[in-house]
C-alpha cells in the first residue's frame, strides 16, 4: 500500500494534542491570572532631588562604593516614560549602572497637561535640561557631569551639549535621531506626510494614545496578534504574565507631547532636517554640532523600526569631537534596555568608557558652577522589607 | 352658463355685503374708542401714562381701520370682486401645479442617483475587486460633496445664522471624517485578505508536494509571516501615507468644528471654554518664562 502524501493522521492528532495541552493551560492560567501578581515598575530606590513644574529629578540611592566619579545624568524621550530603564527586578539598566558604581540622576518629565501645550525645545533643553545640570554640578561641586540621552532625549542631548559644552564630560547617545533624512524607518516616511500645524492646532497637545497607536500601526502584525498570542502561549507561566503585564503597563504609559515642542521637532528636524545640518535654532541661537568638543560614545540598533542605523550614524562625523565611536547592536529600538543579553553588553561598556574618561579632575575648579539655591525634595521614596522601594 | 352667472352674482353679493357690515362694525368700535371716558382730568402720573397707552393704541388702530377701508373699497368694486374670484376658483389648479412641480424635483433628484448608481457599476472593471471598493469609496465621496454636502451648506439665515452655520460644518467634517475613516479601515485590511490569499496558494503548493507541516504551530508562523510582509509593503505605499494623511486631517477638521459648536453651548453657561484656557495658558506661560529668566539673571550676577 502506497505511503499518502500527506500524513493527515499526524496532524490531526497533533492538533489533539494541542487542544489538550491548551485545555490545561487555561485551567492552570486562571489560577495564575486569580493569585497575586508582582507587576510594579520602577521599584529601585531613588529620592526626587529636584522639582521644576511638571519635571522631577531622580537621583538613585548607590549600591557600591563610587567607580565614576562624575555623575551621569539620563535623559529619556518625551515619549512614554523612562520607567523603561528599570522595568524589572534583575533586567534594569538602572541597577545595573548602580552595580557598576556609577552616581545615576535621571530625568522624568512627567505627564504634561494641556497648559503645557506652548512649552517648546528649547524650554526643554536651555530650561529644564539646564537648570537640572546646574543643580547637579552644584550638588556634587563638579565643573561638568555626564550626559546620557534616549532617542529623543538623545537629541535633546546633542542640542544641549553644542549649546553648553563647557558643562558636558562625556556624551552617551542611545537610539538617538539626528539625521532625519532617511527613508529607513516608516516613521521617518509618515512624519514627512504629516500636517503637524493642523495636528497640534486641533488637540493642543500631542496625545499619548494617538502616538501609540502610530507606534501599534508601524507592526500590527507582531504588535497586535503575535504579541498577545504568545500571551496566550505562556499565561500559565506565573513569571511570563508578571514580565508581560510589567511590558504593557509601560508601553501603554504613554505622556502627551507638549504641542510647541512636537510641533518644532516634527518641522525642524523631520521635514527640514536642520539639526544634522547644524542649522538648527533655539531661541535665536544656533546649534552648531562642531561645539561638540567632548568624547561621544553613539549607540544604536540594527534592527531598529522606529530610529533606524541611518537616523543616528551620521553625528559621529559631524561633532568637534574627535573621541568618538559608534556602537551597533543587533537588537530593536527597546531591545537595548530590556533584552537581558544586550544588557550585559551595553551598561558595562558604557561604564567602562566614562571610567577611562574620568580622570581628569583638574577642570574642577576651572570651571565652577554658579552658586543657585535649589529646591530639593525628598518625596517619592519609601522603603520595603526586602530593600528599599521607591515610588513613582 | 345663466347659472353660473348667477351663482357668480350671489357669491359677489354676499361679499360686498360682508365687507360693508365689518367695516360698518369696525368703524363704529373705532368711534366709540374715540369718543370714550374722558382721562384727560386725571391728575396723577399713572393717569398720564394709561392715557398715553391708551393714544398709541388707538392710534394703531385707527391706522390699521384707514387701511381696512382703504382694501375693502378696492375689493367691493366689481372688476376687483371678480379678480378674487378667479383667484379662488384657480386655487385647486395652482395646488396641482404644486404638487407637481415638488414631484418633478423629486424624480429628477432619484434619477440623478439612479444615474451615479449606474455609474457605479459602469467604472468597476471585471474581476478587480480592489478596484471595485476604490472606486466605491470615491464615487461615495463624490455623491456626497455634489448631492449631500451642499445641504449643509445652505446659507443661514436670521440672529442664529452664525451658530446653525457651525452646527452644520460640524456635521459636513464628521460625515468626511467617517468616509475617510472607512476608506483607511479598508485599506488596513487588505494585508489580511491577501495574506490568507497566499497562504492558501502555499498550502496548496506544499500539499501537492507532500510537504505539509504536522505542528499546526508552524502554520501560524508561516501565516504572520506573510501577513508582516504584505503590511510592510502597503506601509511603504505613498497610497497608505496619503490615506493616513486624509484620515488624520479629517479626524482634526472634524474636532476643531466640534470644539467650536461645544464653546458656543459653553457660553451660556458660567464655564470657562478651551479658548479662554489657552488664552491664559499663553499667558501663564510667558510670565513664567520672564520670571524664570530674571531669577537666572540675579543668580548669575
Amino acid at each position: 500500500m502506497a505511503q499518502p502524501k500527506i500524513a493527515v493522521d499526524l496532524i490531526l492528532s497533533k492538533l489533539a494534542e494541542d487542544a489538550e495541552r491548551s485545555r490545561e493551560r487555561v485551567q492552570k492560567a486562571s489560577n495564575v491570572l486569580l493569585e497575586p501578581l508582582d507587576t510594579e515598575i520602577a521599584t529601585t530606590p531613588y529620592e526626587v532631588v529636584y522639582e521644576e513644574d511638571r519635571v522631577k529629578l531622580k537621583h538613585y540611592h548607590p549600591v557600591t562604593e563610587p567607580e565614576v566619579k562624575t555623575p551621569l545624568l539620563v535623559v529619556y524621550a518625551l515619549i512614554n516614560r523612562e520607567t523603561m530603564l528599570d522595568l524589572q527586578p534583575g533586567r534594569s539598566v538602572v541597577q545595573n549602572f548602580l552595580n557598576k558604581g556609577i552616581d545615576l540622576y535621571m530625568i522624568d518629565w512627567g505627564y504634561p497637561t494641556r497648559k503645557d501645550r506652548y512649552i517648546t525645545i528649547d524650554d526643554h533643553v536651555n530650561g529644564y535640561m539646564d537648570n537640572i545640570i546646574d543643580f547637579i554640578r552644584q550638588r556634587c561641586d563638579m565643573p561638568k557631569i555626564n550626559l546620557m540621552g534616549i532617542c529623543m532625549g538623545g537629541s535633546f542631548c546633542v542640542m544641549y551639549s553644542a549649546l553648553h559644552p563647557q558643562k558636558i564630560k562625556n556624551l552617551v547617545t542611545t537610539v538617538s535621531p539626528t539625521n532625519f533624512d532617511t527613508d529607513q524607518g516608516l516613521l521617518h516616511i509618515w512624519m514627512k506626510a504629516l500636517d503637524v500645524d493642523r495636528m497640534v492646532d486641533a488637540f493642543g497637545n500631542m496625545p499619548g494614545d494617538l502616538m501609540n497607536l502610530g507606534f501599534l500601526i508601524l507592526n500590527p502584525a507582531r504588535l497586535m496578534i503575535d504579541k498577545y498570542v504568545g500571551f496566550l502561549e505562556n499565561m500559565d507561566n506565573k513569571q511570563f504574565v508578571e514580565n508581560f503585564i510589567r511590558m504593557e503597563k509601560w508601553i501603554f504609559d504613554s505622556p502627551d507631547v507638549p504641542g510647541e515642542t512636537f510641533r518644532q521637532f516634527v518641522k525642524d528636524c523631520y521635514h527640514k532636517n536642520l539639526l544634522i545640518q547644524s542649522k538648527l535654532e533655539l531661541d535665536g541661537k544656533r546649534v552648531d554640532l562642531k561645539k561638540i568638543t567632548m568624547p561621544l560614545l553613539n549607540y544604536y540598533g540594527q534592527y531598529d523600526h522606529l530610529v533606524p542605523p541611518a537616523a543616528c550614524e551620521l553625528i559621529t562625523s559631524k561633532v568637534g569631537s574627535k573621541d568618538t565611536e559608534d556602537m551597533c547592536l543587533k537588537t530593536g529600538h527597546i531591545g537595548i534596555y530590556v533584552s537581558s543579553k544586550v544588557q550585559n553588553e551595553f551598561v558595562p561598556k558604557i561604564a567602562v568608557w566614562l571610567k577611562e574618561r574620568d580622570e581628569d579632575r583638574r577642570e574642577r575648579k576651572a570651571n565652577k558652577p554658579p552658586a543657585k539655591k535649589a529646591t530639593v525634595k525628598k518625596t517619592g521614596t519609601k522603603a520595603s522589607s526586602a530593600g528599599k522601594k521607591a515610588k513613582k | 352658463m345663466n347659472e353660473t352667472k348667477q351663482e357668480n352674482t350671489g357669491t359677489e353679493t354676499l361679499l360686498a355685503t360682508w365687507l360693508k357690515t365689518a367695516t360698518e362694525f369696525w368703524g363704529s368700535m373705532a368711534r366709540t374708542w374715540a369718543n370714550g371716558p374722558d382721562i384727560s382730568a386725571a391728575s396723577d402720573t399713572a393717569a398720564a401714562s394709561e392715557k398715553e397707552a391708551a393714544g398709541r393704541t388707538q392710534e394703531s388702530l385707527q391706522s390699521a381701520l384707514k387701511t381696512w377701508l382703504a382694501l375693502s373699497s378696492v375689493m367691493s368694486d366689481p372688476e376687483g370682486l371678480e379678480a378674487q374670484l378667479k383667484g379662488v376658483h384657480g386655487l385647486p389648479e395652482v395646488l396641482s401645479r404644486l404638487v407637481q412641480s415638488g414631484w418633478d424635483g423629486f424624480f429628477q433628484l432619484q434619477q440623478q442617483w439612479l444615474q451615479r448608481a449606474e455609474r457605479i457599476g459602469k467604472t468597476t472593471e471585471a474581476y478587480k475587486f480592489e478596484n471595485l471598493d476604490q472606486n466605491a469609496f470615491a464615487l461615495w465621496n463624490e455623491l456626497y460633496e455634489k448631492e449631500f454636502r451642499q445641504f449643509l451648506h445652505i446659507p443661514q439665515l436670521g440672529l442664529t445664522r452664525f451658530y446653525q452655520e457651525r452646527v452644520g460644518r460640524t456635521v459636513d467634517k464628521f460625515n468626511i471624517f467617517q468616509a475617510k475613516v472607512a476608506e483607511f479601515l479598508h485599506i488596513f485590511s487588505l494585508p489580511m485578505e491577501k495574506s490568507h490569499k497566499v497562504m492558501q496558494d502555499k498550502l496548496t503548493e506544499m500539499a501537492e508536494a507532500g510537504e505539509l507541516p504536522d505542528d499546526s504551530k508552524a502554520y501560524y508562523q508561516m501565516w504572520i509571516k506573510i501577513l508582516e510582509g504584505h503590511f510592510m509593503t502597503l506601509f511603504k505605499s505613498p497610497e497608505f501615507a496619503n490615506a493616513m494623511g486624509q484620515t488624520l486631517n479629517a479626524l482634526e477638521d472634524y474636532k476643531i468644528s466640534q470644539e467650536k459648536v461645544i464653546e458656543d453651548i459653553l457660553g451660556m453657561f458660567p464655564v470657562p471654554t478651551q479658548t479662554d484656557m489657552d488664552e491664559l495658558y499663553k499667558e501663564i506661560y510667558l510670565l513664567k518664562k520672564k520670571v524664570k529668566a530674571l531669577e537666572k539673571k540675579k543668580f548669575e550676577r
